[in-house]
């Protein structure tokens, strides 16, 4: 496709930055500059220490947990003849798919010292769940699929003559895959431990749960600018401060990613090579898939499992039987007033949340192309708000929309933005945070286009518009779809934010969960983290089967 | 250095069967070429020597000593085998030096002599400067090199080469083939080369195995080869042969079509249906012969090469360049031939 007339696409790009740098650069930038402005912002960051040490130590040791788990089940998935190994390399996508915040859940039921059903099995307390072990532990199993994922790519990419090279040198079949493929892939697998670091660090859910009301508590950045936030405005200054610590962060463990990148960018692939073959487990088959199963089932299948009981049951703690078994609780939830109206405002969010994506995110991808060297800063631009925490975001849209924006254009149009206490900031917030959404699937859709479509389209009399319309757009639809889906599914289930900006009176899902959770009833919470679940596998479904069909189409 | 013997090798993928009864005797020292199309199963063959890929029938053995056979499987890593592979497949994260150490290192020998032996196989394939380099900062053909010094590092029974020089281009091919000669010179190993190239074959082995979808046509010095190939297949991959199908009648050979080759004396055959191959350069264009229209001609520099439609096929005939037309007439006469009898 022919990069558009020059004047517009300064037009064009001029129309997709201003929302951005009104709506998510300008005020996490704001943020910042408050933070570092605030009296005493030194001062205060010395006085959390406790909350950064936190943050650190449990993400520190949620990455080390997903790659101590994720390297060698990323091996026995992707490298050997393991029994079931394609049904268990769909089932642990899921503990990234559903929500961290309800995997803390799980494990609460199954796990709080006193009623949890693991402890009512071994014997009152043996296991506790709260605490910067049990956070670090529901975070790192919920990163796992991002370290098995980037390790199952590398795996896929190593050309197999390497390992057998190495068979031909001299080494035994295990010794070949931990000498050659192992550290081959193990760029990739650490890549993928840091993407979880970040997770576990900006996340909230999870250290609000298991952190907060634990004693003594543990709290953490996010949780501690939470608790700032609620106390407003003496607590902003220093709430600023704190966004500051977690924002750096980021491109701290975005910098270990490139370093690794870099020492990890070797030629994996060369030749026509034949398909990797499977190793072989032998003898050791057996005792592998049994592993792997328990690991499946305690990793996944129980805190999912205690989920479902705990919303059958009387009470969270009462007798184990059957008779005291009841779906009083599913009713109650599903169709109460407060529910219907989260759930009503939430889709309806999600939903623009899911257009504003799709069409920031295809413009995001027609202007790398119509911008060649500028296109990687706007690609940087739109991708960027993915990596900051939640949190930060959230906090940076309040500060920012605390008041109302007057502005005046041509010195006779004024309007007034007035967006604090909306739901439109809310809007705002999720649009900004998964733009990064569409913005991958849209480039990596109009990068597989070959531009001689819209070039025949041209040629056959349309011009640059309507050839678009009707050779460009059609292919890229299935890619947006995906964009859709993705970015509907995580603003629905989307907590941290929700928590922050969701306006008195105003009810969302995650707020609601979030809310039942914290302060009423475990029992209907666990209803509406059921409904939760339900609501990814009905999306993951969608998006299992548009991948099938783009994958037909091509 | 090892003798290794082939016996009716069966090799089949799901359905379709890749090698098909092969049977091959290499001598000790002795550098056999695997020559014939893609496809035909030459990596194959060479993945069961190297105990990559287990036969489905037949027994492989190396020094004497039976490697795969009924019952017995014994594994790549206890063959002692050196192998290049065409994809180079050197470990992008060791250093030159590592990869070719990593053999040494298996046998657990001392650090000084594993230090010595590599510096020894480095020379031998002209790298010493590189050793602490790592692969992506090599070309092509340095890479080839680090491949080639990590299978002859541990003194290999047998050396196995995938067709090592495919990747490369024109000029670095010609250099590589040579050093492979002069180290052969040299150590004295076994070796067994895959290619499909002829000329690679010709120039290189002591002997040449053509193979053709899965069976071994013709075993033989390149020279006997070349000159007396053993079927019309050999004859077409070896030296360009045009091979026609027909039949022999009253010293001339007839084909299908109606055209009519006299045959020259020495080439005298029973009458019957055969197969005439001939070589483009055992053709003359002159005033007596077969009557046939030219389809095109191709200067070729030293030489033109003319060719005639035949039966649907093309005759190619290499000679001295000359003026001539498309569609023009021109006369064919055979110089020199093979029959073969069908039937
Ligand atoms: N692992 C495999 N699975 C299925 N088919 C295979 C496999 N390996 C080889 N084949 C098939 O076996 C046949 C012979 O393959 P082989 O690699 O031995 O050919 P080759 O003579 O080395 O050809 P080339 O010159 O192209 O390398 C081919 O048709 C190939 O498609
Ligand atoms: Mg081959």
């Amino acid at each position: 496709m022919s990069a558009p007339a020059t004047p517009l696409r300064w037009v064009g790009l001029a129309a997709w930055l201003a929302p951005l740098v009104v709506f998510a650069v300008g005020p996490v930038v704001f943020l910042l500059a408050r933070g570092l402005g605030a009296a005493g912002a030194l001062e205060g960051l010395a006085a959390e220490t406790g909350a950064l040490v936190n943050t650190l130590a449990i993400s520190t040791g949620a990455a080390a947990l997903a790659l101590v788990l994720g390297a060698p089940l990323a091996l026995l998935l992707f490298r050997t003849d393991l029994p079931l190994r394609g049904a268990y390399a769909v089932l642990f996508t899921l503990p990234s798919a559903i929500p961290a915040f309800i995997w803390g859940m799980g494990w609460l039921s199954l796990a709080s010292p006193r009623a949890g059903y693991l402890n009512r099995l071994l014997g009152e307390g043996t296991l506790d769940i709260h605490g910067p072990v049990g956070i670090a532990f529901v975070e790192g199993v919920s990163g796992l699929p991002l370290v098995l994922l980037a390790g199952g790519a590398a795996m896929r990419r190593v050309d197999p003559a390497l390992e057998e090279a190495a068979r031909v040198c001299g080494a035994s079949p295990a010794r070949a895959l931990l000498t050659t493929t192992l550290p081959l892939a193990l760029p990739s697998l650490s890549s993928g431990a840091v993407m979880v670091f970040l997770m576990a660090a900006s996340s909230f859910g999870v250290p609000y749960l298991l952190g907060v009301s634990a004693s003594p508590p543990t709290r953490v950045l996010t949780t501690r600018i939470y608790e700032l936030v609620l106390r407003a405005d003496e607590g902003l200054g220093r709430a600023s401060a704190l966004a500051l610590g977690l924002l750096l962060l980021t491109p701290v463990a975005l910098l270990a990613t490139w370093a690794l990148g870099r020492s990890g960018r070797v030629r994996l692939s060369a030749g026509k090579g034949l398909a990797s073959r499977p190793f072989a487990l032998g003898r050791g088959r057996a005792v592998a898939g049994a592993a792997v199963a328990l690991g499946c089932a305690v990793l996944v299948l129980l805190p999912l499992g205690a989920l479902v009981l705990t919303s059958l049951q009387r009470g969270f703690g009462a007798r184990l039987a059957w008779g005291e078994l009841t779906l009083a609780h599913w009713s109650g939830v599903l169709w109460a007033p407060r529910t219907l109206r989260a759930t009503g405002l939430s889709l309806l969010l999600a939903t623009g949340a899911g257009a504003l994506v799709c069409a920031l995110g295809l413009g995001a991808a027609l202007l790398q192309r119509a911008f060649r060297r500028l296109g990687a800063g706007v690609e940087a631009l739109a991708v960027w708000p993915y990596a900051v925490p939640g949190t930060v975001l959230a906090l940076a849209l309040l500060v920012a929309f605390s008041r109302d924006w007057r502005f005046i254009l041509l010195e006779r149009v004024a309007f007034v933005l007035a967006l604090a206490h909306t739901p439109w900031l809310l809007l705002v917030a999720y649009a900004g945070k998964y733009l990064a959404l569409g913005t991958r699937n849209g480039a990596e859709a109009l990068a597989q286009l070959d531009p001689s479509l819209a070039e025949a389209a041209r040629v056959s009399g349309a011009g640059p518009t309507r050839a678009f319309r009707d050779a460009t757009l059609p292919l890229l639809r299935p890619a947006l779809l995906a964009a859709f889906v993705l970015t509907f599914l995580a603003c629905a289930t989307e907590i941290t934010m929700s928590v922050l900006l969701v306006p008195a009176g105003s009810e969302v899902l995650g707020k609601l969960l979030f809310d039942l959770q914290s302060y009423a009833d475990p029992a209907a919470a666990a209803v509406l983290a059921c409904a939760f679940v339900a609501l990814v596998a009905v999306g993951q479904g969608v998006l299992a089967l548009l991948g099938r069909r783009a994958a037909e189409a091509r | 250095m090892a003798a290794i013997s082939l016996e009716g090798l069966f090799k089949s993928y799901g359905a379709t069967q890749v090698v098909r009864g092969l049977s091959l005797d290499v001598r000790e020292g002795e550098l056999v070429s695997l020559l014939g199309p893609s496809g035909c199963g030459k990596t194959t063959t060479l993945r069961m020597l190297a105990g990559l890929e287990h036969p489905d029938a037949g027994v492989i053995r190396i020094g004497g000593e039976t490697v795969a056979g009924p019952g017995v499987r014994v594994p790549p890593e206890k063959r002692g085998l050196g192998m290049v592979f065409q994809s180079y497949a050197v470990w992008p994260h060791r250093t030159v030096e590592q990869n070719v150490a990593y053999p040494l290192t298996l046998r657990r020998l001392p650090k000084a002599e594993v230090a010595t032996r590599v510096r020894e196989a480095l020379r031998w394939v002209r790298l010493e400067g590189l050793a602490s380099r790592r692969p992506h900062e090599l070309s092509g053909g340095q890479l080839q090199r680090v491949a080639l010094a990590r299978a002859l590092v541990a003194g290999p029974r047998v050396l196995l080469l995938d067709e090592p020089l495919s990747n490369l281009d024109a000029a670095l091919r010609e250099e590589l083939r040579a050093e492979i000669a002069a180290l052969r010179a040299r150590l004295g190993t076994t070796m067994v080369f895959v290619t499909h190239d002829q000329g690679e074959a010709l120039a290189l082995s002591d002997r040449i195995a053509v193979l053709n979808r899965g069976v071994i046509e013709q075993v033989d010095t390149p020279e006997v080869l070349y000159h007396e190939p053993a079927t019309p297949f050999v004859a077409g991959f070896v030296g360009g042969a045009n091979v026609l199908e027909g039949e022999v009648r009253d010293g001339a050979f007839l084909t299908p079509g109606g055209t009519r080759f006299p045959l020259p004396p020495e080439c005298r055959a029973s009458d019957g249906p055969s197969t005439l191959v001939v070589r483009p350069e055992d053709l003359d264009l002159g005033e007596h012969g077969t009557p046939l229209p030219l389809s095109a001609r191709l200067f070729l520099g030293h030489a033109a090469e003319y060719r005639f439609p035949v039966d649907g096929t093309l005759l190619r005939v290499v000679g001295p360049p000359r003026e001539a037309r498309a569609s023009q007439i021109l006369h064919v006469q055979l110089r020199k031939a093979r029959l073969f009898h069908r039937g």
